[in-house]
């Protein structure tokens, strides 16, 4: 169970952040939700495409890790193999939370998940959160900047979506594998870019793509679906 | 004769009318360069009647053929879905006497007649339940599909209960920005003729003359073209189906999170039977009955004590009264006008059966559409043939329900079963099923408004003996029967787990909507 809890320079003085990578730390998960200005740097390493809510319905960007839950083909001991890591991955234990206050606007504030197995007392490991004067360290400075750019860049996905959702550009992958023993695998509730649709764009619709960055990201999309065969080779790899 | 057929004309506005035009206009726009022009004439103060609040899943076709989003019909016209209709009291009249015609066909059913197999060893269990998982999604209240499960798509078979009133307009709506179809608010005065007889425009108080190649009547009741103009007879099924009235009202539920049925209520009375069906937005409950086995008052009582179970008190409500001619036009397509809707004609709604005759009827009117005037009277013809088939095939349908009652508590159910009153096919088809189960080759026609599957539905639901002993089934296809048995129970289990309640799904249709694909 996390425990969020809102970030207090008196209360968390002398709270620490492991920052290694590892199962242990939540990170064998084969699906991670990530935004479309990472695109540019996800697509040399990752498959990236749509999945929907389970409970909403509602299409989301996600990396694929691997083909079924708990697998995370980049994943090896500590070690992540890929020159980037999603920013979803990096943020840990950190989230932030949109605080209410009467009469004032709501805000937004940073906040730690304290059951996160990455938090810890030991004045031994990971980076510290607050100087012993109180005030942010580097370390966290840089945490707080990534937070920002999940929250805004979350939004600006979420119309990208809906842009490509309300014009068609939305197709469900048919994904299937053959391991080496001959077994047939397919995954299903993967949805991509539908290529054909992308390229019969025009007039309106097409500048305005162009002008949003829509146009970029969808192609860096398409060209990122072939590191699917990076883990389905990974995948083949890790059976033999 | 020859004339280019290059402008449509749709009297009335209507489900009728608007599904006609939204169909048509659709299929047109995608098979023609030039496509003809579609012009839909409303009167501002005729009322709708609004009939048929249940669908067919061939709904769902039709309106995504016309480029609608399940999302905006399903929040704009009070949608829930349907999975098919439960019968209570047809069969015996006890309390307990229930069964489900559902939407999904029988487990297999292109590859194996699951039929005589359920007769032969499984009768124990429903034979809706042992063939296919819905009756128990219905009974669940659950819905077909997951908020995951994209628009049109279903997990479960499914149709719709909607809003008729709200349907017309959004469907205007549609026609009218996206589809082109011209709409004309004005009350039709007269009928112009061609020398030939044909229907060359229509005059009209506020509009002038409106000409048009092909006339569409959606009139209404009135038939106001073809029944009215052409004088094309009015034929009377009141032999065969006797309800000729019925009594509507609305129900409230009793808070805006209730429970929604995701099927049709079909309760028997002593001189007919109750409908219900559950909007997202209230419920919709009326009484058809024979007005020569009861009064109105009576009838009015019935409902009054339907209503009563619910906790409504009839009397603070609105309930309409709406007469009912059971049957059709001797034909449906006279020169240059067709009729489509209650301008065709009605039958009481025991199978949802409006709807789709106006989907089938504006379908074939648009794939078949005439080129030319020349060969107009051929497509009529067929037209004619076709839907003629069609009515007498839905009105033995309808009869079936009620010939294999075997309630003999009042002259209703006891008339219905006088042999006078059944037509000879259906009176044939019944001898036939007497050794074999329903099966497509029973049929004429390769696409039946009912297939097979739902003869059997009705007959092995009420209970219809087919001796199928006489010669025995295989061990192969026993062994593939029980092995189809075996699954439904699986399947049913699972389905049963996933999927959410009715209520739930629409409730995030509201909220979220539902991904084209």
């Amino acid at each position: 169970m996390s425990q969020p809890t809102v970030l207090d320079a008196e209360a968390h003085r002398d709270l620490r952040v492991i920052t290694q990578r590892g199962a242990q730390y939540g990170e064998a998960v084969h699906l991670v939700p990530v935004i479309a200005e990472e695109l540019r740097s996800l697509c040399i390493d990752y498959p990236v495409c749509f999945t929907k809510d389970e409970q909403t319905g509602q299409f989301g960007l996600y990396a694929l890790l691997g083909f079924g839950r708990g697998e995370n083909l980049y994943l090896s001991g500590e070690h992540w193999n890929a020159s980037y890591i999603p920013l979803h991955v990096r943020r840990q234990p950190f989230l932030v939370a949109s605080q209410h206050n009467d009469n004032e606007p709501p805000r937004r504030v940073a906040m730690i998940d304290l059951n996160s197995p990455r938090v810890t007392r030991d004045s031994s490991l990971g980076e510290a959160i607050y100087n012993s004067d109180g005030t942010p360290t580097e370390f966290f400075k840089k945490m707080q900047g990534l937070l920002t750019t999940l929250i805004n860049g979350a939004q600006a996905t979420t119309e990208f979506i809906h842009a490509l959702s309300d014009n068609h550009l939305i197709e469900a992958a048919q994904i299937s594998i053959t391991l080496d023993n001959g077994e047939q695998k397919k995954y299903d509730g993967l949805y991509t870019i539908n290529e054909q649709a992308l390229a019969d764009l025009e007039g309106e619709t097409l500048a305005t793509f162009h002008q949003r960055g829509y146009l970029q990201a969808c192609h860096l999309m398409l060209a990122a679906i072939g590191n699917i065969n990076k883990l389905i080779q990974q995948k083949k790899a890790r059976l033999s | 004769m020859n004339k280019p057929v290059t402008s449509i004309v749709i009297l009335g506005g209507g489900t009728a009318g608007w599904l006609c035009a939204g169909v048509i206009a659709a299929r047109v726009q995608k098979d023609y360069q030039t496509p003809p022009s579609i012009t839909l004439i409303e009167s501002p103060n005729v009322p709708i009647v609004g009939v048929g609040e249940g669908t067919w899943p061939t709904m769902r076709g039709t309106l995504r053929k016309m480029g609608i989003r399940e999302t905006d019909f399903i929040r704009e016209c009070h949608v829930s879905f349907k999975q098919g209709a439960q019968f209570n009291q047809w069969t015996t009249g006890a309390a307990d006497d229930s069964y489900f015609h559902p939407l999904m066909l029988p487990r297999s059913f292109n590859d194996i007649n699951l039929a005589p197999h359920w007769l032969a060893g499984h009768a124990d269990t429903p034979f809706s339940a042992a063939v296919c998982p819905q009756d128990a999604l219905c009974l669940e209240g659950l819905a077909p599909k997951q908020i995951t499960t994209a628009e049109y798509a279903g997990i479960a078979n499914y149709a719709y209960h909607l809003d008729a009133g709200a349907f017309s307009e959004f469907l205007k709506k549609h026609c009218t920005s996206q589809l082109g179809v011209r709409h004309i608010s004005a009350n039709v005065t007269g009928v112009n003729s061609t020398p030939e007889g044909d229907i060359a425009s229509l005059s009209s108080d506020s509009a002038g003359d409106i000409a048009g190649d092909l006339f569409i009547d959606c009139s209404g009741f009135k038939s106001l073209l073809l029944g009215e103009h052409y004088q094309v007879p009015f034929k009377s099924c009141k032999g065969t189906l006797f309800i000729d009235r019925a009594l509507a009202v609305h129900l409230p539920y009793p808070s805006t999170n209730s429970p929604i049925t995701s099927h049709t209520l079909s309760t028997a009375q002593e001189a007919g039977w109750i409908w219900d069906i559950g909007l997202s937005s209230r419920r919709g409950v009326g009484h058809v009955f024979s007005s020569a086995h009861t009064s109105t008052d009576q009838a009015y009582q019935r409902l009054a004590e339907y209503a009563k179970q619910s906790g409504h008190t009839l009397d603070e409500l609105t309930v309409r009264e709406i007469p009912i001619e059971p049957g059709h036009r001797t034909k449906f397509w006279q020169n240059n006008c067709v009729a489509v809707g209650l301008s065709a004609g009605f039958l009481e709604p025991l199978e949802a059966s409006a709807l789709v005759l106006v989907e089938i009827s504006a379908d074939m009117i648009a794939s078949q559409l005439p080129g030319d005037r020349a060969v107009m009277d051929i497509v009529a013809r067929r037209f004619n043939k076709t839907f003629s088939y069609r009515w007498e095939r839905i009105i033995e349908f309808l009869k079936l329900h009620y010939l294999l009652s075997k309630r003999d508590d009042s002259d209703f159910w006891i008339d219905n079963r006088r042999p006078d009153t059944i037509p000879t096919s259906l009176q044939e088809l019944l001898e036939l099923w007497r050794y074999q189960a329903p099966w497509d080759s029973d049929f004429d026609h390769a696409t039946e408004v009912f297939p097979a599957a739902s003869y059997q539905y009705i007959l092995y639901g009420m209970g219809f003996a087919t001796d199928v002993t006489t010669r025995g089934l295989s061990t192969a296809l026993q062994k593939r029967a029980e092995a189809e048995f075996m699954h439904n129970t699986q399947a049913t289990k699972q389905l049963t787990t996933a999927l959410p309640s009715n209520r739930e799904l629409l409730n995030k249709i509201y909220q979220y909507g539902l991904a084209p694909v």
